[in-house]
């Protein structure tokens, strides 16, 4: 049987690893960045959701604001005890950093991430309030979604699976943002939503990364990327511009 | 973290002639950490001439038979094998941490479902440990097994297999499918292909429009070839489980070389930096860190926390010496195969070189 196949070719071709001694030095890198931006932009947002939680007009809300804080955090969990098995102290690990800190709601920081943690861009950003917090949960929900069916077909299977299982809780979670917005848009408070709706807009369209990268290459061939940055984003505008049509919100 | 146990040798023996079947017994109450989930693998430590080596195998039991027990074939050069199937004796004290690995489905006794397993050579433990398991635990549900080998005597657990069989009479079914050994049917000669898949689910030798769940434990092109051929078939890939047991990883290496008298006590320090296959040459002070170094200097060297907590940013050292003061992620044993967080990490001796593809 041919034995010798290289794991950069069995990659290239599609092959799947399972455990971390099957991982070369510069795919553990790449792994662990992604797990990293996950998990740190999950226990990011719970950390910014929670404070949010007591402004909920009714306990309905309250109870599906604390459900997201929760949930995210458990998910940030289930890929942490991934990173766990490459070496990382994962209670350590999330108490390395205070995951409330925001930036000034006008802060220009583009897709950069701050120096200290990996969450995305967008998570650096504060909420204004309920219907701000609910307008950028839609926006980042439908977002993470397209994302989610990207990674769910990482060439890590551990990884592969946890967001399997993540995907779905996740998009509950874009559901329950869009129930919170059409209640508010119910209750005839457009012009607000709409200005979070052009605050968020451009800064979740900032989190699927730049148009081209360098690395994109390299990272389809070890199988931790397949589809193109503007690809998803394209797919999430798309998405997600239909979503704020029903409710009577515009995407600018 | 990684925390090893001992564990006594109860039972060695030969299933094939290069490979043993090795019993275990937690010693010093660690029983309960040792309880696994069919399919699962232990990672075991042991010194090699200073040399840490740390290998992973399946357990082979299944949940029920009250043992632990590990399949072991010898690999060509292999240190750890060659002593596991040469020295290995009953009596010995050896340190594994707790089970780990994803590779199974959660079973439950209501379930009525037919699994297809493709094993590989050695490839049989952890689908052995899920084959007993599963027809122990859901009378309802049926496993078929491909078995792929060299020859007849290359196939480990060749008569633990048949009394399956006998024991489970029309719920367990094996076909062998050996590369050089002639066999009555055709089909059942060469090796594990797409093509040879997609040979056995057209003829029904495999109803695969039936399978619930596959499990592949092989080498490399087997898999691949055999996830496309189910694929094709229809399954999802949350419907296809793999374990692989290829190393990603350099063996044995030697420790960096260390000059005592390299450093000048001046503050720079040039350090030569392989990324992704380059190798980069940077001047640099010696209270800026090794990654700091390399982003300065427009590398794309990996990073996330920079608190030397993730691991992210792991390098080796290959010359030189460099103060790591921070260390939250990396084991003792990678600190002294020269690998340290280059986060946390700066240069000591006027010359250092530091590689991230190792």
């Amino acid at each position: 049987m041919a034995e010798d196949m290289s794991i950069e070719s069995y990659l290239a071709a599609g092959g799947v690893l399972t455990n971390p001694t099957n991982v070369s030095a510069r795919y553990r890198a790449e792994l662990m960045k992604l797990m990293t931006t996950f998990v740190d932009s999950e226990l990011a947002g719970a950390a910014g959701f929670a404070d949010v939680i007591n402004a909920g007009p009714g306990i309905k809300e309250r109870i599906a604001a604390a459900k997201i804080v929760l949930e995210k955090t458990d998910n940030a969990d289930k890929v942490l005890k991934i990173m766990g098995e490459f070496g990382v102290d994962g209670d350590r690990y999330a108490n390395h950093h205070p995951w409330t800190a925001r930036l000034a709601r006008d802060a220009d920081i583009g897709a950069s991430r701050t120096e200290q943690d990996m969450r995305l861009a967008v998570f650096n950003y504060p909420l204004q309030g309920w219907a701000d917090a609910v307008v950028m949960n839609l926006l980042m929900g439908r977002a993470v979604a397209v994302q989610m069916a990207e990674f769910s077909m990482v060439s890590y299977q551990p990884l592969a699976e946890a967001f399997r299982a993540i995907a779905p809780v996740e998009a509950r979670h874009a559901e329950l943002a869009e129930e919170g917005v059409a209640k508010l848009a119910e209750a005839g408070d457009n012009s607000a939503l709409q200005a979070s709706v052009d605050y968020w807009w451009p800064r979740v369209a900032a989190s699927f990364g730049s148009g081209e990268s360098a690395k994109a290459d390299s990272l389809k061939a070890m199988g931790l990327r397949k589809t193109p940055n503007a690809e998803l984003k394209t797919r999430w505008e798309a998405e997600t511009k239909a979503v704020l049509d029903k409710l009577g919100l515009q995407a600018k | 973290m990684a925390r090893f146990q001992d564990l006594e040798v109860t039972d060695v023996h030969k299933t094939i002639r290069d490979a043993v079947v090795v019993t275990l017994k937690p010693v010093n109450g660690a029983a309960e950490e040792f309880d696994f989930t069919q399919g699962q693998y232990l990672t075991f430590r042991r010194d090699f001439d200073g040399d840490e080596l740390r290998r992973s195998y399946s357990i082979c039991a299944g949940k029920d038979d009250g043992i632990l027990q590990v399949g072991i074939k010898r690999v060509d050069g292999g240190a750890f094998s060659t002593w596991a199937n040469e020295d290995l004796k009953v009596g010995d004290t050896l340190q594994a941490m707790s089970p780990m690995g994803g590779f199974f489905t959660p079973l439950d006794a209501a379930n009525d479902k037919t699994y297809l397993g493709f094993a590989g050579g050695s490839g049989i433990t952890p689908v052995l440990s899920i084959i007993k398991t599963t027809l122990t635990r859901e009378p309802q549900s049926s496993f078929t097994l491909i078995y792929a080998n060299k020859g007849v005597n290359t196939i480990m657990f060749r008569e633990e297999l048949e009394d399956l069989k006998n024991t489970y009479m029309g719920r367990f079914n094996v076909i062998h499918v050996l590369e050089t050994d002639a066999q009555e049917i055709d089909l059942f000669t060469g090796l594990v292909t797409e093509e040879k898949c997609a040979e056995l689910f057209k003829t029904g030798w495999i109803d695969i429009e039936s399978v619930d769940t596959a499990f592949i434990c092989g080498p490399e092109p087997m898999m691949l070839g055999i996830a496309a051929a189910l694929r094709t078939a229809g399954l999802n890939d949350g419907q296809i489980k793999f374990e692989l047991f290829a190393s990603g990883q350099p063996g044995c290496a030697k420790k960096p070389a260390v000059s005592k008298d390299a450093a000048s006590g001046t503050n720079q320090a040039t350090a030569a930096i392989t990324l992704d296959g380059a190798t980069q040459t940077v001047e640099m002070a010696k209270d800026v860190t090794i990654l700091d170094a390399a982003l300065g200097n427009k590398m794309d060297a990996p990073f996330a926390c920079k608190a030397g907590v993730c691991s992210t940013c792991r390098c080796r050292v290959l010359e030189g010496e460099v103060d790591m003061v921070a260390n939250h992620a990396l084991e003792d044993y990678e600190v002294e195969k020269g690998y340290v967080l280059s986060c946390q990490s700066y240069p000591v001796t006027d010359n250092v070189v530091v590689d991230y593809d190792q």
